[in-house]
């Protein structure tokens, strides 16, 4: 069970329907603790928001693994292209904590808007 | 021309049992981690594997072990089946000062059921001399319940010699199969 703080779980609430609601073709929004606890969702895709949150913690844990091995920095965006939709995975650091929102979208989506909506996303929550 | 053999060993188990620390203790490389900060009062440490761990060791007779530990979380559970593909063994390692070390067991002995047949396994049991119960042959018996048998060694994690037994465990298993 995560122990994050009350206020910090609801900006991640408030920013997860916030995406949900301003990228268009997103069927679904997960924003989890690093260690791979949900603390937000919301979509209409049938997905389990607790198993999402844990695979997107490994799949963010091996990309910072990958760039510490390659000397390229700290990850930002990791891109699941698939067949019939993308999973776009933002690594971002909250007030002190490092969460990570990942979009659930249709293929159709355009990269670079979802991209700008995350970096609004993580503004906005370190603004509150 | 040397050839050298590559053997991949996976060290499994619950949280804290130390799989972290007993790749960092024989890996002859920096092991790659996939440390983050862990949220979880109850777990009691301040970080946590997500992903894998990975590390190297030259066993000097021309064999190269690649030693990967897995997430202790059942929340990562696809990551144990992942992880474990192509392994010559596993390495279970348990924590005996957890709450249930038995129940512990049996969650992994079942998460790798399908596999346990026929991969060669050694069973690691530490902080034996905190909390001597479940004694090593509880383990044992266990194991014998489910038609299972494998080696059940009491270990220190933070000694390389430890480590080391374990994966010749697995390695002596793999030499007799052949």
């Amino acid at each position: 069970m995560s122990t994050l703080n009350t206020t910090l779980s609801e900006h991640a609430r408030q920013a997860a329907q916030t995406l949900f609601a301003e990228v268009d073709g997103a069927r679904a929004v997960v924003i989890a603790t690093a260690d791979g606890f949900d603390i937000a969702h919301t979509g209409h895709h049938a997905i389990d928001p607790a198993r999402l949150a844990a695979m997107v913690s490994s799949i963010s844990a091996l990309g910072t693994a990958a760039s510490r091995e390659t000397g390229i920095g700290t990850p930002r965006y990791l891109v699941i292209e698939s067949s019939e939709g993308r999973l776009v995975v933002r690594c971002m650091q909250v007030q002190d904590q490092a969460l990570i929102v990942v979009v659930l979208t249709d293929k159709s989506v355009t990269l670079g808007l979802v991209w700008s909506h995350l970096s609004k996303a993580e503004r906005l929550m370190n603004a509150a | 021309m040397a050839t050298m053999t590559q053997h991949k060993i996976v060290f499994t188990g619950p949280p804290g049992a130390g799989k972290t620390t007993a790749i960092a203790m024989l890996s002859d490389i920096p092991p790659a981690l996939t440390d983050v900060r862990n949220t979880d009062a109850s777990l009691g440490k301040e970080h946590t594997t997500v992903g894998l761990d990975f590390g190297q060791v030259d066993l000097g007779n021309g064999q190269c072990v690649r030693l990967f530990g897995t997430p202790g979380q059942l929340r990562f559970d696809f990551m144990w089946r992942i992880v474990a593909t192509d392994a010559l063994g596993l390495v279970i390692l348990i924590d005996n000062t957890r709450p249930d070390p038995l129940d512990d067991f049996s969650t992994y002995l079942d998460a790798y059921m399908d596999l346990l047949p026929t991969i060669n396994c050694a069973v690691g049991v530490g902080r034996t001399g905190e909390c001597p119960l479940p004694t090593v042959d509880q383990f044992g018996g266990l194991l014998a319940a489910r038609g299972l048998a494998f080696p059940v060694l009491p270990v220190d994690v933070r000694r390389r010699e430890d480590v080391l037994m374990l994966v010749d465990t697995v390695l002596i298993q793999a030499e007799m199969r052949t």
